[in-house]
């Protein structure tokens, strides 16, 4: 069997997704055993080649998260949403029942810790938010979905050795599911 | 007492007649999904999880408001109702602001284990993103409306068991809200006797007391049928 | 009052009736209302007085006469000559040729402006013609504000029959002989429906009459009640000894006042002469009617919230079983009908229901009122026996599409309904054709379109409807036609995928099959029978140019 190549992206997230992968602790070294991993925020690798699988953490939040989110999915064979933002938003997405200018208002002027010096950035290297978070499918098609805030160690592992082993993960079992 | 023999899913089952379809399944470890049901107050048949096949009934028929009859054939696990009880939970997902990971009820939640049970992993529909408000002028609880799914377990519980009728419906459609008296805040009710029976009711993180935080509350929905129950003994 | 006064009192109005050698007419239908009926009245009235005929002429006004975007009507009896759209400038030169040169003016007749030769008898004119008045009878002939004028049509008759010569299951075996079959919508079968009312044994029983009209572009109970409501009232009272019931509500909704300001008087006026209240013309059946006021929420007309509405809660359904024929109003045994129905009981009763099963087609006795509207050249209120084709009452009864222009369909139903396509034109109209192309009859609201209407629109403005209406109480149609708007807004914007329409009838189904009451469960209709026949104008819709379906986006 030739080696797979993996890949994890970290779009609109906190980063705890992540965390949890490395909860698999040293069943990592099972994953090596199957796969390369070409890009992830832990491993500084800065082009996403065209990759077998693909997880990516967080919602697409901003311009820079959609053209990323498009770009992975021409790259990707399988993209798996990784995590409740991926997947449903999460808390990334509560920022949806306010209107943005108020969100970056409260953010950078008018919350208190900016003592009244805040000011919004204007620099155009920053990217720009876009007015609704939304979950991965709702801009591209997504193969398989691991929900959770975080996600179980367990759970990505199971679905990480099945893809790797040219399996079908099915998490509709009451003890693989979890949110929140 | 007459007994009449129905049929649930190929299992031939002896019971008595005036009990609803609902009571027989449980009572014979037939899991049926609920939502709007709680033991205790009257039935609405509101969320629709519990709707089974009935033979020589064209129509899906709610388990929680329909007696059971003689010889009764009853289907509660077909392909075409696990379909429609995903369908309606992505429903109430997507409906308002459902964050599990931030929520008091993370753990506990009953739509949360509705989500599993039906094997949910993900949300096919778009989120409406509705603004929802929170009230937490009352003393000791707070009602989040992000959270609620209209099971009026609580407009039930303030009006049958306790009376007091705080709870009630206003507006139609994705617009309905829970209201306490006529739309005022909950902490200004003159009819709100803080009993706490609506926050046991809830099964979601809707209504909590305020002491709870992140997946710390509990909730005992039971306490609502030994209520009335041990009413009836006239203890 | 008993049988004899009754009898005294209906040769008494025959005969002051007959004194007057002409009646005119003057349509006071809400419509010809809106377009200014009760000047005409007034000045009509004027000119008689003012030439001295008041003895000879008699001026009233009615309910409806039919081709309402003709309005104002003024119908000269006994010739049976309609003027349409009457000019208060030229009601003189009209009194004048009409009733003393006896020479009616052609270019002012109904229907002068699009006929080559209008008609002097307006029963002549194909819109006429085609149509047979059971439950419109005597709607535009006698003012519905007199109870006299009901008299002079054999009014309470059937009743004191009913109460003097026939037992409760004579009236229903005579009903259930008829084969009508309710004229709300479902179709149930009326006779049976008062049976089992009838056979449930309380102290207590209701009658309730649905008047909560909530049908876009529907207003066969309007007319029905402002043109006639004694009718109303009189079947009303028949089905109350029928089943058994001493109490009536009629529920009418409140953008209506026109008709509860008749159906209160006609109320009051029956109530004054004995007919309805206790003892009722000296027999031991009472049975009294109030009046309910709706306040315009569409899941009202469905019976259990009607009946939640009227027992002053909240207007929400309740599932069935149990019906409210088992328990209804206040846990009572309660038998809901329709307006139609209603105004349908008094003719069966007078003609027998050997008269009525004997109209329509095998399966849907009788007649119907529709209520055409859209892009039809007569627009207004006719009544075709059951089994009348789709293109009778487009093309003869509606002299076709406005402007010459094709017609593409015809929605029936309302927002529970749905279109018929020009291939099924030649669909005899009853309750099982309809259902078979995926339509309903509903309470009878006919929309015509035009080869410009866009169906996909017509689905999503209907789904906005249902979206709007929906209780909120279940969560397939207050989550589930809100999901479906929005997908039809998408994909109306040009923005819809093919998962957006694959996901589109996967909830049309879901909606249907599992929705609390009958709005959610026809909710879907208007969106399935346009897929079902217009399938290529969603097709054409969705983007798919060059994307593979497993590349696009999910939702």
């Amino acid at each position: 069997m030739s080696r797979k190549k993996l890949a994890t992206v970290w779009l609109g997230g906190c980063s705890g997704c992540h965390m949890s992968l490395l909860d698999i602790d040293e069943r990592i070294l099972e994953v090596a055993k199957l796969a390369d991993i070409v890009k992830c925020p832990v491993v500084d690798g800065k082009e996403l080649p065209e990759v077998d699988i693909t997880l990516v953490e967080g919602a697409v939040t901003s311009d820079e998260h959609l053209e990323e989110i498009l770009h992975i999915r021409k790259q990707s064979k399988i993209l798996v949403a990784l995590g409740d933002c991926a997947v449903m938003t999460n808390v990334t997405g509560m920022r949806n029942y306010f209107e943005l200018d108020d969100c970056l208002n409260t953010a950078y002027k008018t919350a208190i810790s900016n003592d009244g010096q805040g000011e919004m950035p204007a620099s155009p290297f920053v990217m720009h938010l876009n007015q609704k978070v939304v979950p991965l499918q709702e801009v591209v098609h997504v193969d398989h979905v691991i929900p959770g805030c975080p996600p179980d160690a367990n759970t990505i592992f199971y679905v990480l050795s099945e893809l790797l082993n040219n399996r079908i993960p099915d998490l509709s079992d009451v003890k693989k599911l979890h949110y929140g | 007492m007459t007994t009449i023999t129905i049929q649930v899913n190929g299992k031939q089952l002896a019971t008595e007649p005036d009990k609803t379809i609902l009571e027989v399944c449980r009572a014979n470890d037939i899991e049926i999904l609920t939502m709007c049901h709680l033991k205790g107050v009257m039935d609405v048949g509101a969320c629709r999880l519990c709707l089974v096949e009935i033979e020589g009934i064209n129509k899906l028929l709610s388990a929680c408001t329909t007696k059971v009859a003689a010889n009764m054939v009853i289907r509660t696990d077909t392909e075409r109702i696990k379909k429609y009880q995903r369908i309606t939970t992505e429903l109430f997902f997507a409906e308002r602001n459902h964050v599990c990971s931030v929520c008091v009820a993370n753990g506990k939640c009953e739509l949360q284990q509705l989500g599993y049970k039906v094997g949910m992993d993900h949300i096919r529909y778009p989120f409406l993103y509705p603004k929802c408000e929170l009230d937490s002028s009352h003393a000791w609880y707070v009602i989040d409306h992000n959270r609620c799914i209209m099971c009026t377990r609580c407009v039930r519980v303030c009006n049958e068991v306790e009376g007091a009728h705080n709870w009630d419906v206003m507006n139609r459609g994705t617009q309905v809200r829970v209201i306490s008296d006529f739309n005022s805040p909950w902490g200004e009710s003159v009819t709100c006797t803080s009993c706490g029976k609506c926050v046991h009711a809830c099964p979601t993180g809707a209504i909590w007391p305020k002491a709870i935080v992140q997946g710390q509350l509990e909730k005992k929905p039971g306490i609502i049928n030994e209520l009335v129950e041990k009413r009836k003994m006239k203890l | 009052m008993n049988r004899q006064d009754l009898q005294l009192l209906t040769d008494q109005a025959k005969e002051k009736k007959n004194s007057c050698k002409h009646t005119i007419c003057v349509c006071c239908g809400a419509s010809c209302i809106s377009s200014g009926s009760e000047e005409v009245l007034k000045k009509l009235e004027e000119e008689i007085k003012s030439r001295g005929l008041e003895n000879e002429v008699a001026v009233i006004p009615t309910g409806c006469m039919g081709p309402c975007n003709q309005g104002p009507l003024v119908k000269y009896m006994p010739e049976n000559t309609i003027y349409q759209k009457v000019d208060c400038d030229n009601i003189a030169r009209v009194v004048q040729s009409q009733l003393i040169d006896k020479k009616p003016i052609e270019d002012l007749l109904l229907f002068a402006d699009s006929r080559e030769k209008p008609f002097l008898n307006a029963e002549e004119d194909p819109f006429f013609k085609k149509q047979l008045k059971v439950a419109l009878l005597d709607c535009g002939d006698i003012n519905p504000e007199t109870i006299e004028d009901y008299f002079t049509r054999d009014g309470y008759k059937a009743l004191s029959d009913v109460l003097f010569r026939m037992s409760p299951e004579d009236v229903i075996a005579e009903i259930k002989h008829s084969r009508i079959r309710g004229r709300g919508g479902a179709g149930y079968p009326t006779g049976m429906k008062w049976e089992t009312v009838y056979k449930y044994v309380s102290d207590q029983k209701y009658v309730i009459c649905n008047g909560d009209e909530g049908d876009p572009g529907a207003f066969m109970d309007r007319s029905v009640l402002e043109g006639n409501p004694h009718r109303v009232l009189e079947g009303m009272a028949i089905a109350g000894y029928a089943v058994g019931a001493s109490k009536g509500y009629a529920y009418i909704r409140g953008e209506y006042p026109l008709a509860i300001k008749r159906f209160e008087l006609a109320i009051k006026q029956a109530r004054k002469n004995g007919l309805i209240g206790n003892n009722i013309l000296g027999t031991n059946f009472s049975f009294d009617v109030d009046v309910r006021i709706g306040a315009g929420a569409f899941v009202c007309g469905e019976e259990t919230a009607l009946i939640a509405s009227i027992e002053g809660k909240r207007g929400t359904p309740k599932p069935r079983p149990p019906f409210p024929a088992e328990s209804g109003l206040w846990g009572h045994p309660t038998l809901i009908n329709n307006v139609e129905t209603f105004a349908g009981i008094v003719p069966i009763l007078n003609k027998g229901g050997e008269w009525y099963s004997e109209i329509g087609t095998p399966k849907s006795a009788g007649t119907k009122v529709f209520a055409l509207a859209g892009k039809i050249n007569y627009s207004g209120l006719i009544e075709v026996p059951m089994g009348t084709t789709l293109r009778e009452i487009v093309f003869d009864i509606g002299g076709g599409i406005q402007g010459g222009g094709t017609f593409k369909a015809a929605q029936t139903g309302g927002p529970s309904g749905g279109c018929i396509p020009a291939e099924h034109l030649d669909v005899k109209m009853d309750y099982e054709a309809l259902v078979n192309l995926g339509s309903i009859m509903g309470s009878g609201g006919l929309i015509v379109m035009d080869q410009q209407s866009d169906m996909v629109d017509v689905a999503r403005y209907f789904m906005e409807f249902c979206m709007d209406e929906s209780c909120g109480k279940c969560v397939p149609c207050r989550v589930g036609t809100k999901m479906m708007h929005d997908l039809l807004h998408k994909i109306c914007a040009g923005n819809g995928t093919r998962i957006d329409l694959d996901r589109l009838e996967e909830l049309a189904v879901y909606v249907k099959e599992t929705s609390l009451c009958g709005l959610g469960g026809s909710a879907p209709n208007p969106l399935l029978s346009t897929l079902r026949h217009f399938r290529q104008e969603y097709e054409s819709r969705i983007t798919t140019p060059g994307v593979k379906k497993e590349l696009q986006p999910q939702s």
